[in-house]
């Protein structure tokens, strides 16, 4: 038996304090612990980044768990603030962003450790081509 | 939720984004504090969304929240029970995290049996509207209908004690205890270092501390100056000085750790003249030249008191910290050591020593590395005559 905890905590700054405090404290893991290990592994992402962290809790209070970079749907959502992706993409425009997000966002993913020998244009393009997928409109400029 | 409301709860927050030039939502002021007794100061709402929301919550059920008569001082953050099909949890989860929360959890005992339905607690910055970030998730995964859910003020207190609860004494090497405040050492004769660790790092039990305690208490023989980089809750600079260590200097960049390292003397019955601390500023820069041949560093503390300590002046260096500082501050980490004097490393995971060592190469000779677990610790000798850089 076990718990699935899904944080967001920035790279290298975990704290026990909350969110951490109170997920892991619930289920008396070694925040400590934790914390230490998870800015350990995350010292090669830029500082602060908002990494995707799942821990699974056991009932002996032992814990594993996988970070990653957030995903770049995630951070579209974010991005578009979007309710829902469009079921029509190509036709039924849910909401828009800029070139400037899609360029923030190849930054962040391009430390990723499996971006890094990818050019800033191609993570671009391939943002642009998940963002058309799920109906979000990139435009240069908004208002 | 009934249809008409759903649509004009849809309405509603089209116009609150349309508000918002910025396409990075800003969480407008949550209904949910309207409701609140006193012992919640309100933060700047802003005003046009405020009525709005509180007539849609004052309408809808799942809103209303529960022990809100709770006082606590300081409530920092919102914990949120969520009900939901266990078909769509997972992402429901994750949408989550995309449009406000801070985390999510699932326990796999909190489903009714024979049900399909599933908790998921969920955890928001306090201000954080809650009801808008549950729309845009449930929305955004294809949800019809909004899940029910119920918002609690968060509690700080429990879950410091909980963690707190789970640290047993650790017998570091043999003779040697780090012993939490409330437990009483297994073995009264031995060394117990005894902490009361707070919310600052340094419990005994992480493998980084362990090889950095290992190697203290194979350097000290009586009579050294200790400077602990990074020191956390003190626990490297105690046990040097029960060791048998002169003195021990110990900084860090965060006032928490500071103030448990200074609970933590006093628990070891160290006076304030045996083991000093100072909080330094964040972006340490390193000393100038000029600085560096008076042999003298004067750091401000973050309440503009000027501090003073020695470089070149310890024989032993020991900084538990992480990559990145170590690699930044390797000039400054160096700079107090005496030529000779030994500093260790640490905090570091195996597959992170070749960086370590390319820096450090250039000020430290006989370089040996131990590794527990994933983990290592570098320690060698600052180089007699090193060129100033």
């Amino acid at each position: 038996m076990a718990a699935t905890i899904r944080l967001t905590v920035p790279a290298g700054a975990a704290r026990p304090a909350p969110p951490v405090g109170p997920a892991l404290g619930q289920y008396r893991l070694n925040l400590m612990a934790f914390c230490k290990d998870f800015n350990a592994r995350t010292q090669k992402y830029k500082p602060d980044t908002p990494m995707a962290v799942t821990i699974t809790a056991f009932k002996d209070n032992t814990f594993e768990f996988i970070v990653k970079s957030p995903s770049v749907t995630w951070y579209l959502k974010k991005a578009a603030g979007i309710e829902s992706g469009s079921s029509r993409p190509s036709h039924v425009v849910a909401s828009s962003i800029t070139l400037k997000h899609v360029y923030e966002i190849a930054k962040i993913k391009q430390s990723d450790p499996y971006c890094q020998y990818m050019s800033l244009e191609s993570i671009s393009k391939s943002i642009i081509g998940t963002a058309n997928s799920m109906g979000i409109k990139v435009v240069k400029d908004l208002d | 939720m009934s249809a008409p409301l759903t649509h004009f709860f849809k309405h509603l927050s089209y116009t609150l984004l349309r508000r918002r030039s910025r396409l990075l939502l800003h969480p407008p002021y949550s209904p949910l504090t309207l409701f609140l007794t006193a012992s919640y100061k309100a933060k700047d709402p802003s005003p046009s969304s405020n009525t709005a929301n509180a007539k849609l919550s004052s309408s809808s059920a799942s809103c209303i929240p529960t022990k809100a008569e709770e006082s606590f001082t300081y409530p920092s953050y919102l914990s949120v029970h969520i009900r939901c099909r266990k078909d769509v949890a997972d992402m429901l989860s994750e949408a989550l995290l995309c449009f406000g929360a801070s985390s999510t959890t699932m326990d796999e005992e909190d489903t009714f049996k024979n049900s399909d339905e599933i908790f998921i607690d969920s955890i928001f910055p306090e201000g954080e509207d809650v009801n808008l970030c549950i729309l845009h998730a449930a929305n955004s995964i294809g949800l019809k209908e909004i899940p029910h859910y119920e918002v609690k003020m968060g509690e700080q207190y429990d879950w410091i004690k909980k963690t707190q609860e789970s640290f047993h004494p650790v017998e570091v090497i043999e003779g040697i205890w780090v012993v939490p405040q409330w437990r009483s050492p297994p073995d009264v004769q031995a060394t117990n270092i005894i902490l009361n660790p707070g919310l600052a790092f340094g419990t005994g039990e992480h493998p980084t501390t362990k090889m950095c305690l290992l190697l203290l208490h194979r350097l000290i023989k009586g009579g050294e100056l200790v400077f602990d980089y990074g020191t956390g809750s003190g626990v490297l600079a105690i046990a040097a000085l029960k060791f048998g260590a002169a003195l021990s200097v110990g900084i860090d960049v965060d006032p928490q750790a500071i103030t448990s390292a200074r609970q933590n003397a006093a628990l070891n019955d160290i006076r304030p003249e045996k083991m000093q601390l100072h909080l330094v500023p964040g972006k340490t820069r390193p000393s100038s030249m000029d600085e560096r041949i008076c042999g003298i560093v004067e750091e401000q503390e973050s309440n503009g008191m000027g501090v003073i300590s020695e470089t070149g002046k310890y024989d032993v260096v020991i900084a538990n910290i992480l990559l990145n500082p170590l690699l930044d501050l390797a000039d400054d980490i160096v700079s107090y050591a005496k030529p000779g004097a030994v500093i260790g490393l640490s905090g570091i995971l195996s597959d992170q020593l070749s960086y370590i060592i390319e820096q450090y190469s250039p000020f430290l000779e006989g370089i040996s590395v131990s590794e527990i677990d994933g983990w290592a610790c570098v320690s060698g000798r600052k180089k007699r005559n090193l060129a100033d850089s």
